[in-house]
Parts: structure tokens; sequence; C-alpha cells
């Protein structure tokens, strides 16, 4: 999630209520169960959720690869903001929605860098 | 009312003192619920003749989704993957990594040869006619599996270990 998380070391803050009542939006960073390992959290930005069409580019900057999924229903599309080095939804697929945990609101540590998403 | 006060500050302690342990009550009651074993209703056909349409009552242990002690053919609660508030009952057909051949839902389909994923499961209803699962939502990741069946206490005359 660089440059908006540092790699290691930042605290955040999630509040689960957002999550449960279905609030989460286009936009919000959120942590969720890995599809791929139940024991790992991953914390990526919701980029669309069900019933949007994206297109998604495979590499980044190959425009011409660009392919479009529609979300199924129950599911939201994960990515971090960092093209080259994420694992995501570009990886997985579409991720369903009960595996979010909750939505990242503040960044507490280091103590320098407080920020509100 | 100055005369009403010593005799309303025992209640008050009192009704304070069984608050909180009516809440201490509540605390243990949610983490035995969300940890340990969990009583649950199940409503529906689609795990036709393994529980009836009508509500059989299951216990449900936690602890094997948690230390990934599931096998094939154990009956497991999960979330549904195309509705987070829904929670489902199917049988775990296939682990990660395994081959499955899974027949058509209706008379024009084909038979498919699929891979279940790393981190997946695929789940399967009995009551193959009139059951949504993997066959048409796909492996159902592990995450979303909240714990396996061991034990039917309602209808009773014999209770049914899983």
């Amino acid at each position: 999630m660089f440059p908006t998380l540092n790699a290691t070391g930042d605290l955040l803050f999630l509040e689960r209520f957002s999550v449960r009542f279905q609030k989460v939006n286009v936009g919000d960073i959120v942590v969720a169960c890995s599809p791929e390992n139940p024991r790992v959290l991953i914390c990526k930005r919701v980029l669309a959720v069900e019933g949007d069409s994206i297109s998604v580019l495979p590499e980044p900057y190959a425009q011409d690869a660009a392919k479009n999924v529609l979300i199924p229903k129950g599911h939201v599309w994960l990515q971090g903001d960092d093209p080259y080095k994420s694992r995501d939804s570009r990886h997985y697929g579409p991720v369903p929605y009960a595996l979010l945990q909750g939505k990242v609101q503040l960044r507490i540590w280091p103590p320098h860098s407080w920020k509100k998403f | 009312m100055s005369q009403w006060f010593p005799k309303l500050k025992p209640l008050g302690r009192e009704v304070w003192e069984r608050s909180v342990l009516l809440t201490q009550f509540l605390c243990c009651i949610h983490i035995i619920k969300e940890h340990v074993v969990e009583i649950h209703q199940v409503m529906g056909p689609s795990m036709l003749p393994t529980f009836s349409a009508v509500g059989d009552v299951l216990l449900v242990e936690r602890l094997s989704t948690k230390f990934q002690r599931i096998k094939q053919g154990d009956v497991v609660m999960a979330l549904s993957p195309e509705n987070p508030r829904l929670i489902v009952c199917k049988r775990v057909l296939g682990l990660e990594g395994e081959n499955l051949v899974v027949m058509p839902t209706h008379g024009s389909g084909r038979v498919q040869h699929i891979k279940v994923p790393k981190g997946h499961v695929w789940l399967q209803g009995d009551n193959l006619s009139n059951s949504t699962d993997s066959r048409h939502y796909g492996p159902v990741p592990y995450g979303l599996l909240r714990g396996k069946v061991f034990l039917r206490v309602w209808p009773p005359g014999g209770w049914t270990r899983f």
C-alpha cells in the first residue's frame, strides 16, 4: 500500500461498523482476510463494489491488455495503491464482501504522521 | 425526599451489581458463541435428506475452522459469497488443490473439471437438484467458513452426530 502507508510498522485504527452495516464505499481502505490464505490479513483499497464494471490492467500502463470485469453480487474489487508490488484482486479476482474485517480510519503510529483516511 | 435516600442507596447498589453480573454473563455467552460452540437452526431444502427443510437445530463448533481442521465430507456453516448477511449450511466436497469433476446442474450443461484454488473449498448441498452452492458461485474462500456441524439436537428422538 505504498505510498499511502509505509511498508512496515504503521499502526492503523479500524472500525467495524461500516463493514457490518455495509457502508463501505469506493475509495475506502479496508482490512480483509486474504482469499488465498485465511490466516493472513490484507490491507487494500476498494476500487469497485458489486454491480460495477471496471477495466483492469493486468500490468500497469499496458493499456492494450485491459480486461473488463463485472463485479458479481456480494463481492468487491480490492487493489493496493502500489500497482507494481501489490498482490490483489488482479490476481485472485473479486473478493466476497463477508471477508472484509474493518475499514481503516486513522493512522496512529508513527506519531508524526497521524492521518485520517 | 431526604428520608427516601437512605432506602434508595442499597437498592441502587444492588441494581448496579446485578447489571454488572448480567453484563459479564452476556460477555461470556458471546465469547462461547463466537469461539467455541454455537446453536443454529437451518431452514431450506438444500441439505435434504440430511437435514429437514423446516428447521433442524444443530450444534456448530467454531474451533475446527479456526485451526483449519476441516476435512472432506464435513458439514459446515459458512457466510454466503453472494450475500454477506446470509449463513448457509453445506457439505465440503473438495479442499484446496484437489481436482473435481462437477456434473452439470441442468441437462444441457457440460461436465466441468475444476481445480480448487489455494485457500478455497468446494461447498455443495446434499440435495443436488435444489441447492445454490459452489456449482453456482464457485469455490468459496476458507475465510468465509464459520463452523463445523457436529450434532443435531432437534427434532428429538436420537441426537445425530456428524
